[in-house]
This record gives structure tokens, sequence and C-alpha cells, in this order.
């Protein structure tokens, strides 16, 4: 399968990651017009900082062998066999949060009004893949087979 | 292998230039866009603030103000405040080194070229004196002495140039600028850390020095440059890269200062300075045009049709002449000298000299041009070009491409020149207009950018598109430079046009897009409209006549627009002004400044698009109009 | 191989497609009183009429032919015989094996409170049989009890709320989902579902509901004194493992079915997954009980580790909550506390260690927490609120995974 491989030391921290993820996510959006403020701003990815330490891009690993899928009760999120992403069905989803809990790393989150999860869709509609990983100045993250 | 530098270059108007740089093996601008495709999000917005040691702040989910609390709308007024002053600053310092040229020349009786704009501008300025040299210490002395007012003084020849409806306007709303240099101070300060946080007053801010920079910047520049330099006629020219004859030790200028090479044009139909090249196994020098002062130069060429080979091209196809091999130097007095001319310099063994010390680049020498000792700057200049030609061609490989361009691009269109040529009076436009031969006028008019398609793409796809809808394009600025080696210039274009605007272009063999030279003479276009207002009795924002600068580059065209809108035109550009963070900002310039000024922005980086909203404005407006 | 699976929920589903990630070629035929494969915990959106039936189902519409099982639904089971390997059904049918898995998960309790388990209108709330039963009933004006404000019973009531239907809530406890919460995020809840139509009597025991001569209860007697009018009672309780079917198979039964960490029982070939067991009664456990289950009746042994089961997340009304762990402090425990107006975040440390904690408000990027817990990680009282991920980020470099690193 496909995964974004995250180099943290070339990371300078600059988020563009964040917008291209917030603004693949808003219909008609762009990097001019991404609504970074607005109740659908919100970004599958994560930039921690620590001081001394650098940066620690946080993107979901679409893993091996997922708990967010284990944990889900609406049949939301779900392992595809075929390209390995986990996927994530909206219409589907009950909300429980229990995705958020049990994901070890951290990467889920529910959006503003916690009603729908924020989830790594790997950009399966764009043919040129994940928008963060266009946006990275650095090549930080890029798109590997594992 | 190849000795391309990269195979990937940014898409050109021009394809034979496109090819050309492509297979370079020189680095260009060109080269570098790829490196750089990957853009700040938080920079294109505009929500960037790097006023403190607590930024830089971004505004982004988790952090929706500054740490000082500064909000998107603020900060992106800041910034673009910040930006329209800096571009203001570069305009007047322009004007002021033009007027004290005028008032050193004149002191010293030094040759007065254009006598009617001389007496223009004492009767627009009030000044009644029948010596041309005190006339013309006067005429520099009345703007000099408004250009170092302070801001809190209001400038006096604001009321005297500006159109008397848009003045009471600007008046109404507290807009009329001070000393145009400490309104530059004026709008730093402003926006300095934890000062103004009123978005509302600082782009009010931005229409004041919009105006301090359109009237004195742009508009003087080119009238008293004009007085200085010769009047534009209107002539066929050659441009592109053919214009480089490798029998002449070739000097290619760039910048925005016409008037420093006043005395160096002069200079170089002498005979002694011919044979000076002549022993150097040249037949003698010559200019190569680059940039807005090698279009200065171009408009007025009628005066220096020995020493000046043509235009070659606007400021991104600067690397491009300089890759030919065929320039023996660059003399360089202000921008858009582009950094990435130093390492083509280099390996090209090309001298670089720089004539005022704000376009100072890294490996040029520095001769600050000072009048008083311009014979023998000039001596020591000429020496040094030949020196540097008689070092280098042996050396270096010319790679001519003398294909490219054109011979028959129509130049020296300036207010006096088309009023001349229309028979001395706007009614034969206005008649055309009203007849609807002519649907409007559009001014297409800034730089060149590597962006929105590509180098000139968007500016040449958009002429092409309003053209054909029989609106006549008035261009000024490195945009003419992409437009005149396309051959949008020359009268063949006519063939582009929609079918009544053809018709007139082919019966005045002239093409549908008029050439009036550099950006600063987007102050001319601007005294086309206020003279078709005048004659019309209307107030400019009713005139079928729309702007666009789709490839703006730079903070000096930002300076620019802000003119424009508080003239009240509409003006489209192809990107956003890093603005698009502020919902505020965004509707403040597309809605909001039409009940303030009657001008609006348009942002849109589809030529198609962009000219059919420029198109219904104008069918808007003449409806207004009842035409 | 011929596989049988006894339960259509978490567990069961999730070995059946473990299972079938492994092995194309084994026989599965999954046994399940209920008639359709739903998920429990999403019942609730059903009684409220946000969704329908079918679209509660976890397992996807084509889950039997996509998983090639044999499904035989709505019997029951009446016995096990793990000599013969034989599964008999309550219509008589027996089925063979060779290997056999007991996902029947577990069934609500009804306390010993005279009245309730007699009368026609008190109901649990465990499948959709049960919500159909209680749907049929309810009026625009019924007057529901809920007993428990456990999950189950919070769940319930915020349906009931949806559809205007006036509820009161019996808790014994002095705050609602006791188990999860304390007072003043327990307090949170309460006003937000007080101010869309719930009352709540708290500290309260139900001591008798009064049955009318049809066998209806009309009353709730409560330990105070008082009492309380009712149309409709819930009773959401807890649950059992259901086991009943087992007396006399010889699978040794302890609250739970009995397993080993291969989920075997005491038996060899029949194994047990998910509530039944006992061992806990969340929804993601159960799916890996399942999972563990079905890779050891193919052959792999692998052990079930992940035993961490004291974790819920809350989410009412807008407001999410995460809670882990143990949630009351002991004498020697250190409570941190950081609040603001929009969360409540509290953690309990002892010997260093994370025994327990409660965010309520952001759940954003929260889910390291059960690992520092479960690793019992030292951490620092000061700065335990600026704990992120980050701190214990670490990659494979190989393909490129996270990992926690402790």
């Amino acid at each position: 399968m496909k995964r974004i491989m995250i180099d943290r030391e070339k990371c300078d921290g600059c988020l563009n990651c964040t917008i291209a993820c917030i603004s693949a996510h808003q219909e008609g959006s762009n990097f001019y017009t991404a609504d970074l403020t607005g109740k659908t701003a919100d970004s599958r990815n994560k930039i921690y900082f620590k001081e001394k330490e650098g940066y620690f891009p946080i993107f979901c690993r679409h893993c091996d062998e997922p708990e967010c899928v284990m944990s889900c009760m609406s049949g939301a999120l779900s392992k595809d066999s075929i390209s390995g992403l986990v996927n994530y069905d909206a219409d589907k989803c009950g909300s429980c949060l229990m995705c958020v809990m049990n994901c070890p790393y951290g990467v889920m989150k529910p959006d503003q009004t916690n009603t729908k999860m924020i989830k790594c869709d790997f950009c399966q509609d764009l043919t040129e893949g994940p928008s963060c990983v266009k946006a990275c100045p650095k090549e930080a993250i890029t798109v590997q087979e594992v | 292998m190849n000795s391309n530098f990269s195979c990937k270059t940014c898409q050109s108007a021009d394809q034979s230039l496109e090819n050309f740089i492509s297979g370079l093996s020189v680095e260009t601008s060109h080269h570098r866009v790829e490196g750089q495709s990957v853009k700040c999000g938080f920079g294109l917005q505009g929500i960037c603030c790097r006023l403190c040691s607590n930024g830089p702040c971004r505004i982004t989910p988790n952090g929706q103000k500054g740490i000082c609390g500064a909000t998107a709308d603020t900060i992106v007024a800041r910034n673009f405040l910040r930006a329209v002053a800096a571009g203001s600053g570069c305009y007047i310092h322009v004007i002021e080194n033009t007027a004290l040229m005028l008032k050193k020349t004149a002191q010293t009786k030094g040759l007065l070229k254009g006598k009617n704009t001389l007496k223009k501008l004492a009767d627009i300025f009030g000044i009644q004196e029948t010596d041309q040299y005190l006339c013309a210490e006067k005429v520099a002395d009345a703007v000099l002495s408004d250009l170092y007012k302070p801001d809190y003084v209001k400038m006096e020849l604001v009321e005297k140039l500006a159109y008397a409806p848009r003045y009471k306007r600007w008046m109404e709303l507290d807009i009329l600028p001070g000393g145009a240099k400490s309104e530059v101070f004026a709008g730093v300060v402003k926006t300095s850390t934890n000062l103004n946080s009123d978005p509302v007053n600082m782009y009010l801010n931005c229409l004041k020095l919009g105006i301090s920079t359109g009237l004195y910047g742009l508009t003087l520049t080119n009238l008293l440059n004009d007085v200085l330099l010769g009047e534009p006629a209107i002539r066929l020219a050659p441009v592109g890269l053919r214009v480089i004859n490798p029998d002449y030790i070739n000097i290619m200028i760039t910048g925005h200062q016409h008037s420093i090479f006043t005395y160096l044009q002069e200079r170089l139909t002498d005979k002694d300075v011919i044979e000076k090249a002549q022993k150097a196994g040249a037949k003698g020098f010559k200019l190569v045009g680059c940039t807005c002062v090698g279009q200065d130069l171009q408009l007025r060429g009628q005066h220096y049709q020995e020493v000046f080979d043509g235009h070659a091209g606007n400021n991104f196809t600067s690397e491009a002449i300089l890759a030919t091999g065929g320039i023996d130097a660059v003399l360089s007095e202000f921008n858009c000298t582009l950094p990435g001319i130093e390492p083509i310099c280099d390996e090209l063994l090309i001298k670089q000299i720089c004539l005022d010390d704000v376009a100072k680049k890294a490996n040029a020498e520095l001769k600050p041009f000072v009048f008083e000792k311009r014979e023998e700057q000039v001596e020591e200049i000429l020496d040094a070009i030949t020196e540097s030609y008689i070092n280098r061609r042996s050396k270096v490989e010319i790679n001519l491409q003398p294909e490219h361009g054109n011979n028959d691009t129509l130049t020296g269109v300036s207010e006096t020149s088309l009023k001349d040529f229309l028979g001395g009076s706007w009614k034969p436009l206005i008649d055309l207009i009203v007849s609807g031969d002519i649907k409007g006028i559009a001014g297409v008019v800034g730089c060149s950018s590597l962006t929105a398609g590509g180098h000139d793409v968007l500016t040449v796809d958009l002429v092409k598109e309003l053209i054909s809808k029989d609106i006549l394009v008035l261009s000024a600025g490195c945009s003419s430079g992409g437009l005149e080696n396309v051959g949008l210039m020359s009268p063949s274009a006519a063939s582009l046009a929609g079918p009544k605007l053809r018709a007139i272009c082919e019966k005045l063999k002239i093409p549908p897009v008029l050439n009036f030279g550099p950006c600063l003479a987007i102050g001319r276009l601007e005294l086309v409209a206020t003279e078709l207002a005048e004659s019309l009795g209307i107030d400019i924002p009713q005139l079928p006549l729309v702007l666009s600068a789709p490839q703006w580059l730079e903070e000096q065209a930002l300076a620019d627009g802000a003119f424009g809108l508080a003239l009240g035109l509409p003006l489209h550009l192809g990107l956003p002004p890093f603005v698009t963070g502020s919902s505020l900002a965004v509707e403040v310039f597309t809605e909001n400044m039409k009940e303030l000024t009657g001008g609006q922005l348009i942002i849109d980086d589809n030529a198609k698009q962009a000219a059919d909203t420029l198109e219904g404005i104008i069918l808007a407006k003449r409806q207004g109009l009842n035409i | 191989m011929k596989i049988l699976v006894i339960g259509a929920s978490a567990a069961g589903i999730s070995a059946i497609k473990s299972m079938r990630e492994m092995d194309q070629d084994a026989q599965i035929t999954m046994i399940s009183k209920e008639k359709n494969i739903h998920s429990r915990c999403m019942l609730h959106h059903c009684l409220s009429g946000h969704r329908s039936q079918e679209s509660i189902d976890f397992a996807g519409s084509n889950f039997c032919a996509d998983q090639s099982v044999n499904w035989l639904k709505g019997v029951a089971v009446a016995g096990i015989d793990p000599q013969k390997k034989m599964v008999m059904l309550e219509d008589g049918q027996k089925l063979t094996f060779d290997k056999l898995l007991i996902a029947t998960g577990a069934a609500y309790f009804i306390p010993p409170v005279p009245g309730l388990r007699e009368a026609k209108n008190v109901f649990g709330f465990r499948d959709l049989a049960d919500v159909k039963k209680i749907d049929a009933l309810l009026k625009a004006d019924s007057r529901v009890v809920i007993i428990g404000s456990g999950l189950v019973g919070m769940d319930v009531a915020s349906a009931l709320n949806e559809r205007g239907i006036k509820n009161t809530v019996v808790e014994m406890m002095p705050n609602i989902l006791p188990m999860q919460l304390d007072q003043p995020s327990a307090r949170v809840y309460q006003t937000l579902f007080e101010k869309n139509g719930s009352d709540f009597l708290l500290s309260e025991k139900v001591v008798e509901l009064k049955l009318d001569e049809n066998k209806i209860g009309t009353s709730l007697m409560l330990e105070s004194g008082k009492s309380l009018e009712a149309d409709l009672v819930i009773v959401a309780a807890g649950v059992r493992p259901q086991t009943d079917f087992l007396e006399g198979s010889g699978i040794v039964c302890d609250r739970g079915i009995v397993v080993d960490d291969k989920m075997q029982t005491s038996q060899p070939d029949i194994y047990a997954a998910g509530d039944v067991t006992g061992l806990s009664g969340i929804w993601p456990n159960a799916m890996k009980q399942g999972r563990v289950a079905a890779q050891n009746i193919l052959g792999q042994a692998v052990s079930y580790e992940d035993r961490y089961a004291i974790k819920n997340t809350i989410n009412f009304y807008g407001c999410p909550t995460l809670s882990l762990g143990k949630i009351s402090p002991d004498e020697d425990t250190k409570v941190c506390l950081q609040e603001d107006r929009n969360t409540y975040q509290k953690i309990l440390i002892k010997n260093q260690m994370i025994e327990g904690l409660i965010l309520q408000g952001n759940l954003d990027h929260v889910g390291f927490w059960q690992e520092l817990i479960k690793n019992k990680v030292v951490v620092d009282e000061d700065t335990v609120f600026d704990i992120k991920y980050s701190d214990f980020y670490a990659v494979n470099e190989k393909n490129g995974s996270f990992e926690v690193a402790i």
C-alpha cells in the first residue's frame, strides 16, 4: 500500500500541509480562498513543536491493524483490502468518538460540531495524490509504497 | 549531454522565447519557477505577521488572532498598506530624481526637447514665465516643493492636476495627500507594531498613497521626462531579441529613470565616441531597451534613432536578452533589475554598472549619477564598457535570435500623440465609442509575472479576448513588452479584433492594442481617461473604461492600483494581492469601493471569464450613459 | 474446515471478517437470535427516528455474500455438546463443527425489585426488538421513567428528548454517568439534558413498581418515599453475559465464559469472545477479542494482550468527553485539574503514573492517553497537561508506521 512517509528533520513547521488539507476538504476552495477560521477549518494533519527537538508532523498512517476501525461501532471506518487505506463514511458515522479515543497516536479528532470525524482520506478523489504532500515545500512528506 | 540548464521552464505567451529559454545553459527566472511552485498559504492570504518578536504569527484554526490580538483583517490591512507605502516610495523616488534632473538641466541651460509639454505644465501649474529655463526650473521647483512637504501640509498641485469631480470626492473622503515622501513615512509608521489596527482607516490611507503616487510618481514623471527627452511620436519600430546588432557595442538599460541617461544618449552620437567604438572593432555604441526604461526610450525613439536599436523585452525577458551573448554591458538605475542577471553577467563577462544605489546589484560597480560630474562619469562608463567589449567578444559564444519579435510594432503613443493622430481632438474616438464601433477601452497595464499561467500568458490571453469583443486596449508597463513581442501591437493584429474594431484598425493602419510605453505611462492612460471624461462632461467612474493589471508583480503595482481605485475605475487583477485571508479586505475592495470612489477590484486568473466580466462592466457603463 | 459462530454482533462479525482475510475456503456458519445485524450502540438513533434499522447495520448490507457466510437467523441455541462437537438449536437442528466461537454477548438485567420483572410495560434496551417494543407503546404524551443513568440510560433519554417525550431518570448515585464521570463533568451533561427535556432524581432508589390488574406498571415507589407516575419504564441497570444455554456443556463459566489468552474456553476447539466472556463491555475490545479468537481458530498463536477496558467516550448535545481508568481518587492520589469556559480536564496521578482521567469539551488528538495508562508511563504532575503524542513520537523507518515510544 501507499503511505505518506515522514522525514521530520526536513519539516520547518510552515503548516502548508495544514492549509492544503483544509482547502482540499472545502468545496471549491484554493490556497487563496481556504477558510482557516470557520466551522470547516479542520486539518487532518497536525504539526507539533518541541523546543530543541523541532517539529513533529503527524499524519494518519492508515495502519496495518487500525485501532480506529476496530473501535468503530457503526461501520463508518473500514480498511480497504485493495488500497490498504482506512476509509471513513461520514453518513454511517454514529458520532460515538470511540475512534478518537482509540487511535494510539492521537491522529483522529472530531469536527468542530463533534458530529463527524476528521479523518485523512488520502485525497483519493484527486489524481495527483494527497494535497498535503503536494504542498510541502521541503519534501518532508512523500508518498511511498510500503 | 546537452548544455541546457534544465528542461523545466515555465510557460510563456511568447513561444519562441520559451523555446529559447528552455534551451539555455544559464539559469533564468523561468527555470526557478518549478522550484518555487509550492507557495506558503499564509503568505498568499496575507495572514502572516512578522512585526514583532512574538511572531511570526499566522492565522490558523488553532490561532485565530495574533498574540497581540490582531485579527486576520488587521494583519492583512497592515501588510497591504506597508506594501502600498513601499510601492509609492519607489515611484516618488523616480519623480524626485526626474524633477531634480529637470531643475539642474534648466539651471545649466541644458537641452529641453519638449517645449509643448513645458508650456502645458506651466499652464496647469499657473506659472507665467517666458524664459524656458526659468520656466522649467519653476515647474521642477513646484513639484519638488510638494514632494518635500510634511504629511500634515496638503500638496498644492493635486487640485491643479486632478479632475475636479475626483478632487471633490477625495476631499470628502479626507484622502488628499500631504507631502508625498512624508506620506510614505506615515504609511510605514501606521503599520508598525501595535499602532493602527483599523483596517478601513488603513485602506483609505492606501487610496491617499495612490493619489500621490499616481499624480506625481506616474503622471508628472512622464511629463517632466517629455520636457527633458522629447515628446513621444507615433512610428513603427522593431522589437524583440532581433534588435540586438552584434556589430555594435551593446548596452542594455534597465530601470525606470529615463532622465539619468539624458547626457549619455546625446554623447553616443558624438564623433569621438563613435571612434572609440570603432577603435575597439565595433561600428559604434547602441542602447538595447529592456524593462520600462527601455519602453521609455522606445516611446521617444523618434529622437534617438541612431543610438537606439529597439526594445528587446520586459522584466522577465532580461535574462534571456543577456543570454544571447550580444550584450556587452548593463546600465541599471532602478527596478526591474533582477538579481538573476548577476550570475549570467559573471558567466558571459558582461559589465554591470549601477547608476543609483537603490538598485545596486551585488556584483556590479556602483557609480551613482551626479549631475555635476555627468560628463566625466559618462566617459568612465564608456571606457569601462569598451573594455568589456574587447575582453569578452572573443571569449563568449553569441546566440542571437534574429527571428524573435517583429519590425512593425506601433510605438510612441501618448495622450498628446494619440490626440494629434485623431486630428487634435478626442471627438473621433468618442464618436466611435458612442456608435459602438469601439465598445469601450481597457487599460491593460502592469508587469509580467511568471505566475498566472506563465510569462505574459494571462496578459496576452486577456488582451486577445478583449479585442475580440471590440474593446480597444491601451497598454503601459512590462505588459507592453510582452504584447509587442507577440505581435499584438503590429497593425496586422487587427485581424484578431472583433469585426468593428478590426475595420477601424485596418482603416487607420493601427493595431487594436496601443503601446503607451513604460508603467509610468499608466499616468498617461489616466490622463486620457480624464480628458475623455472632461470632453463628455462626466466623472471618470462613468466612462466605459476598465483597468487590468493581469500580471501585477510588485509593490509599485499595488500603489498604481490604489490610484486606479481612487480614480474610480474598475481594476482587474489576475491574482489577489495577498488579502484574501481577510473577508473585510475582500468586501472593501470588491464591494464597498463602489460606494467610496466608484472603483472596484475584480480578481480572476481566467482570461475568458475576466474578459466577460470586464465587458459586462463596460456594457453597464454604456447603459448608464444611454449609449 | 467447518466453523460455527454463535452471535452476530461486534465479536462475531469481527471474527468472521478476520477469518475471511486469512482463509477463503473455511465453511463458516453464523447463528443468531437477531434477524438483523445491527450496532447495539446505535439503537438510540433508531428510537429517536434519526436512523433506519438498515442504517445501523455496521457489517455492511452484503456482509453474508461478501464473506461467504451461511447465516441461520432468528434462531437461538439450545445447547452445546463439546464431545460430539455439536450445537443444538431450539428449532431442533443439530450442527457439527470443527471449531466453534461463542459470541452471544450479554443480556440486560432487571433488578429484583417488586413489580419490575412482572410488568408488561418495563423494557430493557439491548437490541432492535426492544426498540420496536418501546416504539410501539410510545405516545407523544407518554411519561417515561428510565432507571439508571449509565450510557444506555442516557442514550435512551437523549432519544426521547429528540422526540419531545417527557422522561425522568432515576439514579442511585449522586451524579449521572457515575461510572465515567465525576460531579462537575456530570453536572455539565445533566444541565444539557434538563434543557432538552429530561428530569433527574439522583441518589434515589426504586423500591417498587405498582401494577394495575393487567400487570401494567403505573407508579414507581422510591426509597425516599416519593412516587413517580409512569406509562413506560426502561431499565438500564446493567447487563449479564448470555450463558444459560451452556448449562451442562462442561464449558466453565464464572460470571462469563472463562477463556485463556488465546480466547479458548475450557473445552478444546471452542472459543469465546465479546461481552459473553465478561472481560469487558465495550465495542473495541469485543472487536479485538473476535479477531484474536479468529486468528487462533485458524491456527495462528496470537494472544489477547490489549485488555485495557476501563475507557469510554460520551457525546451528547455537542459536548464530548473521554473517560479513562479510575476516576475517583484515593487518599494518596494527586488530582490535577485544568478548566476553562469550554473544557474540563482532570487527571489522577498515583505513584507518578496516571490512574485515570476525564477530558471534557475538546477531544482533539486525545487517543494517546490510554497508552500512557496501559503502559504505566511515569509523568510529572506539573506538566501532565502538556503531554502530547509527540512526546512519544517514533516512526518505523521501514514502513513508516507510528509507534508509541515509551
